[in-house]
């Protein structure tokens, strides 16, 4: 069993199969390329604003003016970018439909659509309005975002062949830990990170032969476990510790760095989509 | 020369001894996830590196962040997007290095370089005129003209970088298809191991 939208939609098979014959389907397949442009350029955007403002949230970056202000100028971007991508992608959607069908990465990646949406409605936009406050109900649907974002990770984690994207959510996992810590926590980080670099690169190239994939697979999937665990844990020291970013507390600093992580997530779901 | 140093590179450079020993460049594109974890690398980055240079750029243009000083929003801004550019530069390069030959024939790729060397030396301008006089406009919500002029340029140059980037993935000018007898010519064909093939025909409508 697997979890492309053809395991969980059967009865769509014939629809999709026309969709790349008429309309828009036919009219974007000429200009294919171009779309797919429009597509990253939107992702760009909305990229970009979400990782100004979940940083603030953080602590990081633009931390001269308050949130608010951040989320008055960049607010608009921030939903432009997000239509830019749903509209987009389904055109492009559209004329590439039958190979998405059948991908469980695209499965993943509209799970994380799904998960990236509800957070940044319900954390990064509400937080930064109100300089790190969030109500109750903006709080249970950063839960209900989160439950999502953990549900497109296992389906990614799941999809065959492409799951190996994952190690770029656990890279800009890392690298938003890094900018937001500090200190000797951000000394004691880095030496951690480069330890179990050093020896994932010992077990992958020295201990087992570049060929032997039967050790290679677990061993890789092992150190990508211990790799967020690390991580997390660092995470969630800076998250409840006193520091950057004090008007968030740790509940918003937690929800800001999925918020960031989500939209790495669907991106690597969607790129992922080409290799698998 | 610089051709046949890329030759080199892809086939001879870090090759062992026996007829089926790869080169390091054949090794890395030839790699089960490693090349295709580059590639995504150098892909998502743009969201740290275009995604923060837009915002300075809107700031320099006055779209945005009005009330906040130019200098307050480049010094908070460009330290993530020096750190999304030197992730894309190293991805960048090694992608390059796995493919050498291929970048070399593609007319996409060398737009894209044409144009990442506009926007080094827009930078380079901005640094170096623009900005001598920031502090009389530092705080202006509209910035002179010849701020404005250069983050459009640099606005211009990254969009048509991350367009042509794009287009790379597409074998539309490939050598070797027929092709506009310009294409050929900038393209470098006749030297490529699929060869030029002319066309007698305008240029641009032989390319889809």
């Amino acid at each position: 069993m697997t979890m492309a939208p053809q395991d969980f939609l059967p009865g769509l098979a014939e629809w999709v199969h026309g969709l790349d014959s008429v309309f828009p389907g036919k009219q974007v397949k000429p200009w294919f390329a171009e779309w797919e442009v429009g597509h990253i350029l939107s992702l760009i955007v909305l990229g970009g604003t979400s990782i100004l403002l979940n940083l603030r949230l953080l602590g990081v970056g633009l931390t001269d003016e308050p949130a608010s202000e951040l989320n008055r100028n960049l607010r608009g971007w921030t939903i432009a970018g997000v239509v830019g991508i749903v509209a987009t992608g389904l055109l492009i959607g559209s004329a590439n439909a039958e190979r998405l069908y059948t991908s469980e990465a695209f499965a993943a990646k509209m799970v994380g659509l799904l998960a990236g949406i509800i957070l940044t409605f319900s954390v990064t936009l509400p937080a930064t309005r109100r300089d790190g406050e969030l109500g109750p109900i903006a709080r249970a649907a950063a839960v209900v975002g989160l439950a999502v974002f953990a549900v497109a990770i296992w389906m990614f984690a799941a999809a065959k062949l492409a799951n190996p994207g994952l190690w770029h959510v656990i890279f800009a996992g890392a690298l938003i830990v890094l900018f937001a810590a500090r200190g000797l926590t951000r000394i004691v980080y880095l030496g951690g990170l480069a330890v179990l670099l050093a020896v994932q690169q010992v077990m992958t190239n020295v201990v087992y032969r570049w060929d032997d994939y039967a050790h290679l697979d677990p061993t890789n999937k092992a150190f990508a476990w211990v790799f967020t665990a690390w991580i997390i844990a660092v995470a969630i020291v800076q998250a409840v510790a006193t520091g950057r970013g004090r008007e968030s507390g740790p509940f918003v600093k937690a929800m800001a760095f999925a918020a960031i992580l989500v939209w790495v997530m669907t991106a690597a779901a969607g790129r992922w989509l080409a290799f698998a | 020369m610089l051709r046949d140093f890329l030759v080199w590179m892809a086939t001879h450079l870090g090759k062992g001894p026996g007829e089926d020993a790869m080169s390091w460049s054949e090794a890395l594109a030839g790699s089960l996830n490693f090349w295709s974890l580059l590639e995504g690398t150098h892909v998502l980055s743009l969201m740290l590196f275009a995604g923060t240079i837009f915002v300075v750029d809107l700031r320099l243009m006055g779209a945005l962040f009005r009330k906040t000083p130019v200098s307050v929003v480049s010094d908070r801004v460009l330290p993530l997007t020096v750190f999304g550019l030197v992730i894309m530069l190293v991805t960048g390069t090694a992608l390059f290095f796995a493919k050498p030959l291929l970048y070399y024939h593609s007319l996409w790729f060398r737009l894209k370089l044409v144009f990442l060397a506009v926007a080094a030396i827009n930078i380079l301008v901005f640094h170096f005129r623009v900005q001598r006089d920031m502090e009389a406009w530092d705080a202006a919500p509209k910035p002179p003209a010849k701020a404005r002029a250069s983050a459009a340029v640099s606005l211009l140059s990254w969009v048509l970088v991350i367009t042509f980037g794009r287009f790379i993935a597409y074998d539309w000018t490939n050598c070797g298809k027929p092709l506009p007898h310009w294409i050929n010519v900038a393209e470098e064909c006749q030297r490529s191991e699929n060869g030029a093939n002319d066309v007698a025909k305008a240029a641009g409508g032989a390319l889809k």
